[in-house]
């Protein structure tokens, strides 16, 4: 799994790439906590390049949620593979965050 | 001397209990399907060798510790075989101490010894197990029908390792055909003929030592069927050794795979077996290509498994998340034990690692067949599927239980069970659907639980867990009769279209569309997702659903077009 951070819209964008299990959830977990630590409120997950999320990795969407719910805070996921996608709706996540089509839908409808 | 709870200790010379004079070297394996224990024993007449393995390196190690042994104070070498399976001797075929009969001289039951001496790829697994033998020589054919007219008479044989050991066939008083062996004054060894694994194996004890070859692992799941099982043979075989413990004087069982085992505990293992054994009648032979077939379900199973266990613990996650915000920790963290999500992907994760070494070319399907069957063991140990089915939908955990249940099944050498039925197919995809659009416990119904705490907290967990899953998309259903009877089987039809639905709405379709129609003596069955957000369509499962298609009495298709997707199920037979 690779990690790209940049920021845009005065929003960290975190671009993942490959398979979120077990071995590697703990890293996107890091450096989302390392993003939150480092001032930001507003986190967008770009999935585009997921091919993959466990449950471990389910678990690290929702503590992300319970970090960021104080008004004003923003949180998504977007460009979710179709069986990524499945998953999430399937297990109920998409009625905690929203999940958008693209980066631009994303920052322009959250 | 090792006695009472005492045990055996791998890789160290120590005494055989009831046998002076003999000492044994065991080397003692993981479990695995590769090789088989070793066992070495010494006595001043003779070294014995029982079941090499099937590693060359393993060979070649109990090599060096025989050369000691004759440098020390040199004598003959036997090499027995509890049976003539490939992990119980394979790495001796290129070990040069073994490649010859005169260095050592092989120990095999004659019908074991036939298929040696031809290289039998069958009846040595060695088709199975992808392995290729060659023939070789058995100097000391065991429980052989020619010896059988001379029972009690002992009979001298001289090898071409300068061994004379003298045979004697004995009564089965057991019930076991038994020859006892001498290679000198010291203590004798005594084969008992205990078909079921294989038409050879035996049984040997020297002592207080029992060595049992496989016969723990008989009726297993993927072991069983294999060329050359027989379930009668079995069962006449445990009785037999059931008689052998009765007559006192086993101190330790040695198996083929796996750790010594006290004789106090040996009797319960083999009242398991035999229960397990009379389960398994008419059960298909296990070959190559029944492993191919049983490998293939397997990768479906595990692909379905692992989107089924994923959504349930993400559901079970959600449900949690959902409490600790209404200020319910304790509730939160109760619901987070019932499935163990780090297990579950760490073992998830195990199998696909080791299917992608198979694919890479060096395994065979049996191996995969396993893996997968040890996989789906411990998935079953994983989640409370009771408990599970009161808070997120029964219908979710039921149908991940009946997939692991399926591919034991398969497994064990039965057909996935297939029950087909006349079905009003119009009533039960109405109703089916209906449950997947109402939520399962309705506003009014938690509003008047609220003064029961326990039937508050029951129905508020089943109102977070169970969403129905045609909440959210258009949906309508529409039949061209009244009533549609087929024969169907009902539960494969219920998941079938459970499974289709989800890919719908997975795929984010705006509409989904159920119609049922008759075509002549045909149902045909169409689920159509119009507007679907992906344009990236994940292929459809056609190898799995289609399986299942078959089990519940009809035939799939699916046409991708554009945004929409169309699944059609037709069933023959309309009545």
């Amino acid at each position: 799994m690779e990690i790209t951070t940049a920021t845009r819209d005065d929003a960290t964008i975190l671009s993942v790439a490959g398979r979120i299990d077990t071995a590697t959830a703990p890293a996107l977990e890091l450096a989302i906590n390392k993003a939150i630590e480092g001032g930001t409120r507003r986190i967008l997950l770009n999935f585009a390049g997921v091919t993959y999320i466990s449950s471990g990795g389910l678990r690290v969407l929702l503590a992300t949620a319970k970090k960021l719910k104080n008004p004003g805070d923003k949180y998504a996921l977007c460009s979710l593979a179709a069986e990524v996608n499945k998953i999430l709706k399937l297990a109920g996540f998409t009625t905690i965050f929203s999940i958008y089509p693209s980066e631009g839908e994303a920052l322009a409808g959250w | 001397m090792p006695g009472g709870n005492a045990s055996l200790v791998s890789l160290s010379w120590q005494p055989v209990p009831g046998a002076p004079g003999a000492r044994i070297y065991p080397l003692i394996r993981k479990l695995d399907t590769t090789s088989s224990n070793a066992y070495l024993i010494q006595t001043d007449d003779v070294i014995l060798l029982i079941d090499p393995g099937g590693l060359a390196e393993q060979a070649a190690q109990l090599a060096l510790v025989i050369e000691e042994c004759r440098r020390e104070h040199d004598r003959p070498v036997f090499v027995f075989l509890t049976h003539a399976h490939i992990d119980h001797f394979l790495g001796t075929q290129c070990t040069p101490a073994f490649a010859h009969s005169k260095a050592a001289v092989f120990a095999v039951q004659e019908t074991g010894a036939a298929a040696l001496e031809c290289g039998d790829g069958k009846l040595t697994q060695a088709d199975l197990l992808g392995q290729i033998i060659s023939p070789f020589r058995i100097g000391l054919p065991l429980l052989t029908d020619g010896r059988i007219d001379s029972c009690g008479v002992p009979v001298s044989r001289t090898f071409s390792n300068g061994a004379t050991v003298s045979i004697i066939r004995k009564p089965a008083a057991t019930g076991l055909a038994r020859e006892q062996i001498r290679f000198g004054s010291g203590p004798a060894l005594d084969v008992y003929h205990t078909p079921g694994h294989s038409p050879d194996s035996i049984c040997i004890q020297m002592g207080g030592l029992l060595f049992i070859g496989d016969v723990l692992f008989a009726a297993n799941p993927g072991i069983a069927g294999i060329c050359g099982w027989d379930q009668s043979a079995l069962i006449r075989s445990l009785d037999g050794i059931e008689a052998l413990f009765a007559d006192g004087g086993i101190v330790f069982v040695l198996p083929g795979h796996g750790r010594v085992i006290a004789a106090a505990d040996a009797g319960l293992m083999f009242a398991a077996i035999r229960a397990d054994t009379l389960a398994l009648e008419n059960i298909v032979e296990l070959n190559r290509e029944r492993a191919i077939e049983t490998a293939a379900f397997a990768e479906d199973c595990m692909e379905q498994v692992n989107e089924l266990f994923t959504i349930m613990a993400g559901r079970l996650y959600y449900v949690s998340y959902v409490l600790e915000e209404l200020g319910e920790e304790d509730v939160a963290a109760e619901v987070s034990r019932l499935i163990k999500g780090d297990a579950i992907d760490e073992l998830l994760e195990a199998f696909r690692s080791f299917a992608d070494e198979h694919h890479k070319g060096s395994g065979v399907s049996i191996h995969l067949a396993l893996k997968a069957g040890q996989v789906i063991t411990k998935l079953q140990r994983s989640f409370e599927g009771a408990e599970l089915a009161h808070i997120i939908d029964p219908a979710l955990v039921q149908r991940a239980a009946r997939l692991l249940s399926d591919y034991t099944t398969m497994l064990r050498g039965f057909c996935p069970p297939r029950e087909l039925e006349e079905c009003d197919l119009v009533r039960h995809l109405e109703a089916l659907v209906t449950g997947l659009s109402v939520p399962a416990c309705s506003d009014d119904d938690l509003l008047s639980s609220e003064d029961d705490d326990s039937t508050f907290t029951r129905l508020l967990l089943r109102r977070i867990g169970m969403q129905p899953l045609l909440s959210e998309v258009a949906f309508s259903f529409s039949a061209g009769e009244k009533h549609l009877v087929a024969p169907v089987d009902h539960d494969d039809l219920t998941d079938l279209v459970t499974y289709i639905l989800e890919d719908l709405v997975g795929i984010g379709a705006a509409a989904i569309a159920l119609q049922i129609a008759r075509d002549g003596n045909r149902a045909i069955i169409t689920l159509t997702g119009t507007g679907c957000t992906d344009s990236d369509f994940p292929k459809p499962k056609g190898g799995f659903l289609g399986r299942l298609c078959d089990r519940a009495g009809g035939t799939l298709s699916c046409a991708v077009d554009g945004k929409t997707r169309e699944y059609t199920i037709s069933l023959d037979g309309l009545i």
